[in-house]
């Protein structure tokens, strides 16, 4: 199968909320929080850092790709999804009557970011929420590239967050809040440059995993060294699973070995 | 895009209406529901799909994902085991894939242990989140019982999740990268959900009563439903098509004209190069709840007018959530091989509003082409096209 082409990049990590400012190293202090301005208050009562963070990183990616985000198939995913709020919900049991919140209930689900943004975007199209444990990467990847080569999609939107978990869970997945999100072509495209591109995940005999220094093994740190790859215009073989996953890993290939492969 | 048929040949499930295939098919022939008082103690009257009985030990392979969830899952695989073992022994272990719905994983272990440390300030001894609650669980499960080991992971669009499973299939095979792909969903009573929905309103005490005048809300139910979707094999039905899309409305309301279901379904028929006039029989989403019935029996009278029979088999289960899509998939495939059309339970008196076709009594007649259809928060629209083998 061909590889498929990656068109835009975003991240964010509390004090971090976009690329170039964790690539610069400088924290801001008022980005403790995803902005995400272009989703209505309305539309973002009650909802998680987990959510914002993803659809933030999701509607970065669509602008440095340039495409409208009304098109694209949506694959979001995480490996926890909505503990933040999961656990909010079992501290209101405990609370009066015991009955939870409407709007952080509507918030509850794994596919919130993926309804967030198919609504702020007016996209009709495809949407999903993947789970995959410590293979969230690669399973994420795996379902967007099959949509491009399988289905009716050109482009596709993999957007990705996993947060710390809240007390008192938090020492099962300690990790810091992150959300990063590629935009993916079937081909290259015709009006827009490609930053590299990926062939579809597979699996190795030997155990070959991520080694997630600056997240703290946050599960969808893998995406970022995929970024990572592509900026370095080297490419190469890049494991997508943390420990105790299946060994996935993909191939990216730089911008010019894309464009000399078409 | 039209793309190409596979074969379902197999399934089973356990539900509020059974504790596996026979049971659950025994009662929905005989028109019964499932619907008991719930078993939670929550500060409010309903009644749920509750699989009838205790749930079984689990298996020691599996014995560290103890959940609610987790029992509910083995219960369901022990209806499809005997002919996942048969796919696994032709096909290869490495050949079958898994792909899985769940809304809420093993949520019921954390609330316990959150109970417990709200009470003692530590969580019990023997709680482990990262092999009990995690949605993943669920397909490793299913792994570890049936010896397969191609590509497994979760689908959780909440109540949308266990039709799109589905899809993804589809591709796996299509890709050449699974020649059986088991497919299904599980989902397991909780507080999460049943205090949820009652927050949202729409929870009935007594049952659902989907597209009747009367519908007083939704009912919760629990189950575990898997099919086999394989390269080549004997058919019970063909899966000739999946619709999904998106409402692009609300985070939890249905666009009122159902919008989204309509493209759903139209993608499902474009999939499998059908026309509506073709369709037989939409077993629906029908949770009952005044706006889901009425957006989607609009979407149903603009494709397929108001002759088509239209049946919610919630009024039998309860709304099983991610477990829904593969539990009514099911239900399709029956009416398909059997021929009859179970009745829309508690559908009287009718709601003049709803044009459609609910039929109140069982229909003696064989589809050829069943559309299902599972809609979920976010405005997820699913729709499986399902056919008689030819």
């Amino acid at each position: 199968m061909n590889p498929v082409h990656v068109l835009g990049r975003g991240f964010f990590t509390p004090s971090f909320p976009n690329l170039s400012a964790f690539r610069m190293g400088v924290p801001k202090s008022d980005a403790e929080r995803p902005a995400v301005d272009f989703v209505p208050s309305r539309n973002k009562r009650g909802c998680s850092m987990l959510t914002l963070a993803a659809v933030e990183a999701a509607h970065q990616a669509c602008d440095e790709a340039g495409i409208s985000a009304a098109t694209p198939a949506l694959v979001f995913g995480s490996c926890h999804g909505e503990m933040e709020i999961a656990v909010a919900q079992m501290e209101m049991f405990q609370e009066d009557k015991g009955l939870l919140s409407p709007a952080r209930f509507k918030n509850s689900v794994h596919n919130t970011g993926a309804g967030m943004f198919s609504i702020a975007m007016d996209n009709r199209g495809y949407a999903t929420a993947i789970a995959g444990g410590h293979d969230t990467v690669a399973l994420a990847l795996l379902e967007a590239i099959l949509l491009l080569q399988h289905d009716r999609y050109e482009t596709a939107v993999v957007a990705l967050a996993d947060e710390r978990l809240p007390s008192p869970l938090t020492h099962f997945s300690p990790h810091e809040a992150l959300g990063v999100a590629v935009v993916l072509s079937r081909g290259p495209h015709p009006e827009r440059s490609s930053l590299g591109a990926l062939t579809l995940p597979q699996r190795r005999s030997e155990a070959l995993f991520a080694a997630d220094t600056r997240f703290s093994g946050n599960p969808v740190a893998p995406l970022l060294d995929v970024i990572d790859a592509l900026e370095s215009g080297g490419g190469g073989t890049i494991p997508l699973s943390l420990p105790g996953g299946d060994p996935w890993y993909c191939e990216v290939q730089s911008a010019a070995e894309a464009r000399a492969q078409g | 895009m039209r793309v190409t048929p596979y074969p379902v040949t197999a399934y089973g499930l356990a539900c509020g209406l059974g504790r596996n295939t026979t049971e659950v098919l025994e009662k929905l022939r005989r028109g019964e529901r499932g619907l008991t008082p719930v078993p939670l103690e929550v500060p409010f009257v309903t009644v749920t799909g509750t699989i009838p009985g205790a749930l079984p030990e689990l298996d020691e392979r599996i014995r560290e994902h103890d959940s609610r969830l987790a029992r509910v899952t083995q219960l369901g695989f022990e209806s499809i085991a005997v002919e996942l073992a048969r796919a696994v022994s032709q096909w290869g272990p490495s050949r079958v894939a898994c792909v899985l719905g769940t809304s809420t994983g093993g949520i019921w272990s954390t609330e316990l242990a959150h109970a417990a440390h709200h009470h003692d300030g530590s969580l019990p001894a023997g709680f482990d989140y990262r092999q009990q609650h995690p949605f993943h669980i669920t397909s490793d499960i299913c792994r570890k019982l049936g010896g397969f080991t191609g590509p497994a992971y979760i689908v959780s669009t909440a109540c949308s999740s266990s039709g799109k499973v589905f899809a993804s299939a589809r591709r796996l095979l299509d890709a050449g990268l699974a020649d059986a792909v088991l497919v299904g969903g599980a989902d397991a009573l909780c507080h999460t959900t049943v205090r949820g929905f009652f927050s949202l309103g729409v929870m009935a005490e007594g049952p659902c009563m989907p597209f009747s005048a009367d519908r007083p809300g939704m009912n919760i139910g629990e189950g575990a439903a898997f099919a086999l979707v394989e390269r080549r094999g004997t058919p019970r039905a063909m899966l000739l098509g999946v619709g999904e899309s998106s409402d692009a409305y609300h985070p939890s309301s249905p666009h009122p004209e159902g919008r989204g279901a309509l493209d759903a379904m139209n993608h499902a028929l474009s999939q499998a190069g059908l026309s509506a006039t073709d369709i037989d029989y939409v077993n629906a989403h029908g949770t009952g709840t005044k706006h889901n019935d009425s957006a989607e029996s609009q979407a149903v009278e603009t494709l397929l007018g108001r002759e088509v029979p239209v049946v919610s088999t919630k009024g039998y289960t309860g709304h099983t959530l991610g477990a829904c899509g593969a539990v009514e998939a099911i239900f399709a495939i029956v009416s398909i091989e059997e021929g009859f059309v179970p009745a829309s339970v508690g559908s009287t008196p009718r709601d003049p509003e709803i044009p459609i076709h609910i039929p109140s009594e069982r229909l003696e007649f064989q589809p050829r082409y069943v559309l299902s259809n599972s809609f979920a928060f976010g405005g997820n629209n699913c729709s499986l096209l399902l056919g008689r083998p030819a």
